[in-house]
């Protein structure tokens, strides 16, 4: 299939779950679904379309917490960003780690740094952060702020 | 001077330790060993293990993983053990500073000996870093 071909197609298999459509240039494109459909669509992009998971980039935009998925159609030389809109206040989505194991890693990793709770996910334990970081803590939010009262923040000179 | 320090001084092994780096400082130091500058030549060696080393060698901003096993690895070493720091980010933690996961600079966590600043300091830097100290150490004994 040609890359005109593949949009369309799914353009027209997820009508009802596809928000926005970005063409940024020949070689990427922007597709903004609803949350809940999001196993569907990733699936078919990775299972059907036998797409590359490069690799998940999560967001806080003070409006909403985003994330983009991205996909690589390497025989047409495209990439495919499907981004989700979550509720800042209760970020919560499908976990697509049971679909594929590469998922697994870069949802612990959005977990513990922007606090986006993965349902579904089989083992959502820290990935980076040290034991004593404080739970509720989120370093890549906003509205994150300095909780260690023994840090110490100047140049020392 | 003491025997041991005197050895010491004489041929001083290295251990390397990479606490979280971009690892532009770690090929610098490994380009010091490499035949164009040949540090060995003032009979300095990386070692395997802190348990043989006489310097330890550090790059990169500490965060709060890799500074406890900083300090475990001072601890672990032979004393005297010399500690160098290289590059901007062990020094003051260069653009980490006011980072979530840096919360305290290398030389509060462990004794600094010496500083050699860059990003990442040229082979020559480390090179004349290292002969400094050599020489601070034995002019104050």
């Amino acid at each position: 299939m040609t890359r005109e071909e593949i949009i369309n197609d799914l353009k027209e298999r997820f009508k009802e779950d596809i928000i926005d459509v970005f063409d940024k240039s020949s070689r990427r494109v922007y597709i903004e679904i609803k949350p809940e459909a999001l196993v569907k669509v990733a699936s078919y992009i990775f299972k059907d379309l036998k797409a590359r998971f490069n690799i998940a980039s999560g967001v806080d935009t003070r409006l909403h917490i985003e994330i983009l998925y991205h996909f690589t159609l390497e025989y047409i030389n495209l990439l495919i960003s499907l981004r989700v809109k979550l509720n800042r206040e209760k970020p919560e989505i499908d976990s697509l780690a049971p679909s594929f194991k590469g998922a697994n890693w870069i949802e612990r990793e959005m977990h513990e740094l922007l606090g986006i709770n993965f349902k579904g996910h089989p083992d959502l334990r820290r990935l980076l952060l040290a034991p004593e970081w404080p739970k509720g803590v989120y370093p890549l939010r906003c509205d994150y702020e300095e909780w260690d009262k023994n840090a110490i923040r100047d140049r020392g000179v | 001077m003491s025997l041991t320090l005197r050895a010491l001084l004489k041929s001083p092994w290295v251990f390397h330790l990479a606490t979280g780096s971009c690892n532009n400082c770690d090929i610098e130091v490994l380009d010091c060993l490499t035949p164009r500058f040949d540090i060995e030549r003032f009979g300095m060696l990386l070692a395997p293990s802190i348990k043989h080393a006489d310097v330890l060698l550090v790059t990169g901003a500490c965060n709060r993983k890799s500074a406890i096993r900083l300090k475990r690895l001072y601890d672990q070493a032979p004393k005297p053990c010399v500690v160098v720091a290289i590059g901007e980010c062990s020094l003051s933690r260069g653009i980490f500073m006011p980072s979530y996961n840096c919360p305290v600079p290398l030389d509060k966590i462990v004794p600094v000996d010496a500083y050699i600043p860059g990003c990442p300091p040229k082979p020559e830097a480390i090179i004349s870093g290292v002969v400094k100290l050599i020489q601070k150490i034995k002019g104050s004994l």
